[in-house]
């Protein structure tokens, strides 16, 4: 007989975090990661808003305190029955587990930039995504940025818009666009930065002071107006049409760089998985949660929990917080149901 | 000896003067409405005997044996046939019998009587005249009877069709209020009525196979009862003049309009007007026949069937409801699927630009600001004289980059001679004002246009979006310079060799654009440019069954939600052989189709982009 | 004075079309519009100034509209620019 565990789906921060935590309350997590290693999309950043803080020592304490935990790398979920309250997984490398409780830390995608075809990415050489900036300052290997001069960060890109679908904000643009912006302007700078936002949401701590920083130290200038259309000129340079609202007259502007800030999507794939568990999603296509307060680690199927930004966009310090929580609730249910992992242990 | 006459032939007498009359009048009245012009075109017609011949061609293929509808859905077709080429040739070879065995032929009757009664006796022949033993009559006697089972066949069908219409191929028929009921019902009943009346009287009078053996044998026992018989010819009679006294406030009125639309189609006539002359031609001829309802893109929204063409049509017809008719005309997508469906033909969409050119705007357009607008592009072009082909993309396709990115490259690739006349913007070609019944206001921009592209000295334009593509064609006049949408363009760069295509072995499914399409037949080109590169996978409805994609800029009114179900809808249509890219030709169609489709959609320039072989 | 500003016709136009209510003047109409190219068409700043009491400046922008539906091909709230336009000289008068 299978010893029963509780099964983390997905090894980003979340699923660590959680894994984490149910260990040191005494549980057996198992973390199931289809890549081949822990981090998820904190394993592609180089640096952290508000404070630029160093990703990667952030990842490796959270790998670090993942030492002990089991884990499966390289691996999906292929089937989940549920019976009497145990679920029953098989994984693709052909093992199975029963789990007691699942965790679902599936996290997010980046919004595929080549869909809002307007904005040229995969057309017009220099439009790069958030995600290839960081790229960029971690590796510093990027044929597309060489001694840009003008520089546009486009915020919202994938996110508050029905045309494409999302209608959400995603939460961290704003942040990431600033951060973004001081950096690339520390990296070059001569260049002048614009950001092109609807809204600064500067909504956490030291946020603000980001904005400031930015505005006070780096010199970036937001321009109120969300870019419609890029095109390129005979130079090959980019033109960018937006309107500056504040103004109120529309605005054409060349650029050597564009960076697009890609929000958040429900992850592909996860639709799966969800069927494999019964769990709907909420309007927005991420996992919808039991309700909006004390359900906020729950889904309506008993034993199944959530943590990060498979529910909805989030920070690294919300999805931390979750996460913990989520271990917590965790441990309550099994707890309150006398589950086997209780007999065992307890 | 029978008699001559017998009261029971009134009603039907005055029912038959009343429709003559009512029809006589009515065709007057369109006639005198139409503008002068037309009016002339159309007496000019009917002497050409080019037209005239196609008039009768058509008098025969669409009235009587309806072609068309054949082609589509075949035992509907049989229906209308049954009944209609059954109906005639009742009445011609009924004429021809009473000519042949009139039994007033030898009595001596005053001139009026013999008129009057050459009115009522081909209809009631049988009740009059005792058939002769020779073949001839025979043979009038097997005929008629042929034809009377051949229309109550196809009354049987359409008696299923109205009970369940699924069995002949409709998810969706006509909603009918009660006066079209009793139209129906006694339009159903005449040739039963007729069978019983003619087979009561078989024994002494004579039939052929129906009348007399089967139904005089079997039904009335070979026997003759006068009441009875009577009764049946009175009810047989009652019957007829309800229906024609009906007839021309129903839908049945399209028997005698949708001649008169014929030959004034053929003439060359358009609508003008949405409530007078050819338009009430073509309000009349609609059958109410609902064959637009399960094709239209509106009807996939909940009830939102209501605003197809069926419907429109009867509400201008109803002459009130004023109200309806606005919405409905603004809410339509324009994409004339409709039209396409309908065996009348009748087009709708002129009815409905006609009625959008009515409404009243207090603000009037303004373009002054254009006279000022110059070409700076081509001023500073150097040779002029050498340049052959502009290009110009249209407002949509500067939303879509990779349309005009690989109509560069593929124009470079060709080695081209060509211009972007539009690469930073231009006045818009006129089509969307045109929509919004703005006709005078859209000449005002389709004149500076035609100045600009003029002044470039090119002798071709290329156009990458199908609105503009529309009015490009039907509007401007460009004399001497060629206009193409880019898929003839590319095809023709392929056909004549400018342009080598590598082959893949991607499964591409093609989106005919509306405007492109069932427009102007563009069907061939794109499907030879995708056969070129790839696998052509069908879709459930294609060329001009093409859904329409949701985002047309037909319709003013149309909210996104009920753009999206038809999206979707459409999306299922286009991959239902999945197929890896759906491909289509319209900056707007992919647009629209990129929002919620599940593959990948590319226009058509960018998969020949893709693949052109460079070496 | 905002006080004294008459918003019959923009309440008028507001049933007519309530996605109207649902702009967040992220100014893309303004920065796509064809029309804009040659004035200073923006139909952001319309709706604003309808609402604003604005009415005659609004028209006059309203006036070169060329109809192209651009605005409402971007519109990240899906709202039906063409129409409201529509509605817009239907509703008001020119004076």
């Amino acid at each position: 007989m299978n010893e029963h565990k509780i099964l983390i789906i997905g090894g980003g921060p979340a699923g660590m975090e959680t894994a984490y935590q149910l260990k040191k309350l005494g549980l057996k997590p198992v973390i199931i990661e289809r890549s081949d290693k822990l981090g998820g999309h904190l394993a592609q950043w180089d640096r952290l808003f508000p404070a630029s803080d160093d990703a990667e020592a952030l990842l490796e304490k959270m790998r670090e305190q993942c030492i002990d935990i089991e884990k499966r790398l390289n691996t999906r979920i292929t089937n989940i029955t549920k019976e009497n309250n145990i679920f029953h997984v098989s994984l693709s490398n052909g093992n199975s587990y029963d789990a007691d409780a699942i965790v679902l830390c599936t996290g997010f995608d980046l919004f595929k930039a080549e869909r809002k075809q307007e904005y040229g990415y995969g057309i017009y050489n220099n439009v790069i995504t958030n995600a290839e900036l960081e790229h960029y300052f971690k590796t510093h290997n990027d044929e597309r940025i060489n001694e840009p001069k003008k520089i546009g960060f486009v915020h919202c890109v994938g996110s508050r818009d029905v045309k494409v679908n999302n209608t959400y904000c995603s939460k961290v643009c704003c942040a990431t666009a600033l951060k973004q912006a001081c950096e690339i302007k520390e990296e070059f700078p001569d260049s002048d930065v614009y950001c092109f936002y609807m809204d600064l949401r500067m909504f956490g701590k030291g946020y603000e002071d980001l904005y400031l920083k930015a505005q006070k130290d780096f010199d970036i200038k937001c321009v109120r107006g969300r870019v419609c259309e890029v095109s390129e000129n005979i130079e090959g340079k980019l033109v960018i049409k937006a309107e500056d609202t504040l103004l109120g007259t529309p605005m054409k502007m060349t650029l050597d760089l564009l960076v697009l800030m890609c929000g958040m999507e429900k992850a592909s794939g996860i639709e799966r998985i969800q069927n494999m568990l019964n769990i709907k999603s909420n309007a927005d296509g991420f996992i919808e949660t039991r309700d909006t307060f004390y359900g906020l680690n729950h889904t309506k199927e008993e034993g199944v929990f959530v943590a990060g930004a498979c529910t909805s966009p989030k920070t690294l310090p919300d999805t931390i917080a979750e996460a913990r929580a989520a271990a917590v609730e965790v441990f309550n249910y099994l707890k309150d149901n006398g589950q086997q992992t209780f007999s065992l242990r307890f | 000896m029978r008699p001559i006459f017998d009261p029971f032939v009134l009603p039907f007498v005055l029912g038959m003067t009343f429709v003559l009359l009512y029809c006589i009048i009515g065709m007057t009245r369109i006639i005198f409405q139409l503008p002068k012009e037309d009016r002339r075109k159309f007496v000019r017609s009917l002497i050409t005997p080019k037209t005239l011949w196609k008039d009768i061609k058509e008098l025969f293929n669409d009235c009587l044996f309806h072609v068309k509808i054949w082609k589509r859905k075949p035992l509907l077709g049989y229906m209308h046939s049954s009944i209609a080429f059954g109906w005639f040739m009742i009445i011609i070879l009924g004429h021809m019998e009473s000519v042949a065995f009139s039994p007033f032929k030898d009595m001596q009757l005053p001139l009026m009587e013999k008129m009057a009664s050459n009115l009522y006796l081909p209809i009631f022949f049988r009740f009059f005249a005792i058939e002769d033993a020779s073949l001839k009559a025979q043979i009038y006697c097997f005929l008629m009877d042929f034809f009377l089972l051949m229309i109550i066949s196809g009354i049987v069908i359409a008696v299923v069709k109205k009970k369940k219409p699924k069995n002949v191929g409709l998810k969706r028929v006509t909603k009918f209020g009660i006066r079209e009921d009793l139209v129906r019902i006694s339009l159903w009943t005449i040739f039963p009525l007729r069978f019983l009346a003619e087979a009561s009287i078989a024994g002494i009078t004579g039939g052929s196979f129906l009348t007399e053996f089967i139904g005089n044998k079997l039904i009335f026992g070979g026997s003759y009862n006068e009441t009875l018989s009577l009764i049946l010819w009175w009810l047989y009679s009652i019957d007829l003049a309800i229906f024609m006294f009906v007839l021309p406030f129903t839908r049945y009125m399209h028997i005698p309009a949708e001649a008169l639309l014929i030959l004034l189609r053929n003439a060359g006539l358009k609508t003008t007007e949405p409530r007078k002359g050819y338009a009430v031609a073509e309000i009349y001829s609609c059958p109410s026949c609902g064959l637009c309802i399960d094709v239209c893109p509106m009807s996939e929204v909940k009830d939102n069937y209501k605003n197809t063409a069926v419907y429109f049509i009867r509400n201008i017809r109803k002459r009130k409801r004023r109200r309806d008719v606005k919405n409905m005309t603004e809410k339509c997508l324009m994409c004339g699927k409709c039209i396409e469906v309908c065996p009348l033909g009748i087009e709708s969409l002129d009815i409905k630009m006609a009625q959008r050119a009515k409404t009243y705007y207090k603000i009037k357009s303004d373009f002054s600001y254009l006279e000022s607008c110059k070409d700076t592009e081509s001023q500073s072009r150097q040779d002029e004289k050498s340049l052959k082909t502009v290009y110009f993309a249209g407002c949509m396709s500067h939303l879509t980059p990779k349309i005009t990115r690989s109509m560069k490259s593929i124009f470079e690739a060709a080695k081209e001679n060509y211009e972007f006349i539009d690469a930073d913007g231009s006045i818009c070609c006129g089509r969307p004002m045109m929509l919004t019944g703005k006709v005078k206001e859209a000449k005002t921009l389709i004149a500076k246009n035609t100045e600009l592209i003029k002044k470039s000295g090119a002798n071709r334009l290329v156009l990458s979006c199908p609105i503009c593509y529309k009015v490009f064609k039907e509007e401007y006049q460009l004399d001497g310079i060629e206009i193409l949408h880019h898929t003839q363009y590319i095809n023709e760069l392929i056909e004549t060799e400018r342009l080598n295509i590598d082959r893949s072995d991607k499964r591409y499914a093609y989106h005919d654009p509306c405007e492109l399409g069932r427009a102007f037949g563009v069907y061939d080109e794109p499907r030879n440019i995708i056969d070129n590169i790839g696998l052509l996978t069908q879709g459930k409805s294609d060329k001009d069954m093409s859904v329409c994609c949701g985002g047309s800029i037909g319709s003013l009114t149309i909210t996104l939600e009920e753009r999206d179900e038809i999206t979707k809808n459409s999306l299922k249509d286009i991959t239902v052989n999945k197929p890896d890219e759906i491909v289509t030709a319209c900056p707007l169609c992919l647009k629209t189709f990129a929002r919620l489709s599940p593959i990948n959609v590319k226009d058509i320039a960018e998969i020949v982009n893709e693949n052109i072989n460079v070496s | 004075m905002m006080d004294d500003i008459d918003l019959e016709l923009f309440n008028k136009l507001e049933a007519l079309n309530p996605d109207i209510k649902t702009c967040m003047a992220c100014g893309l109409c303004t920065a796509t519009c064809t029309t804009g190219k040659f004035t200073d068409m923006s139909f952001r700043k319309v709706i604003l100034m309808l609402q604003r009491g604005k009415d005659k400046e609004a028209i006059e922008k309203v006036k070169s509209c060329m109809m192209c539906g651009k605005c409402m091909m971007v519109c990240s709230r899906g709202i039906n620019t063409r129409n409201i336009l529509l509605s817009i000289t239907r509703i008001y008068n020119e004076r």
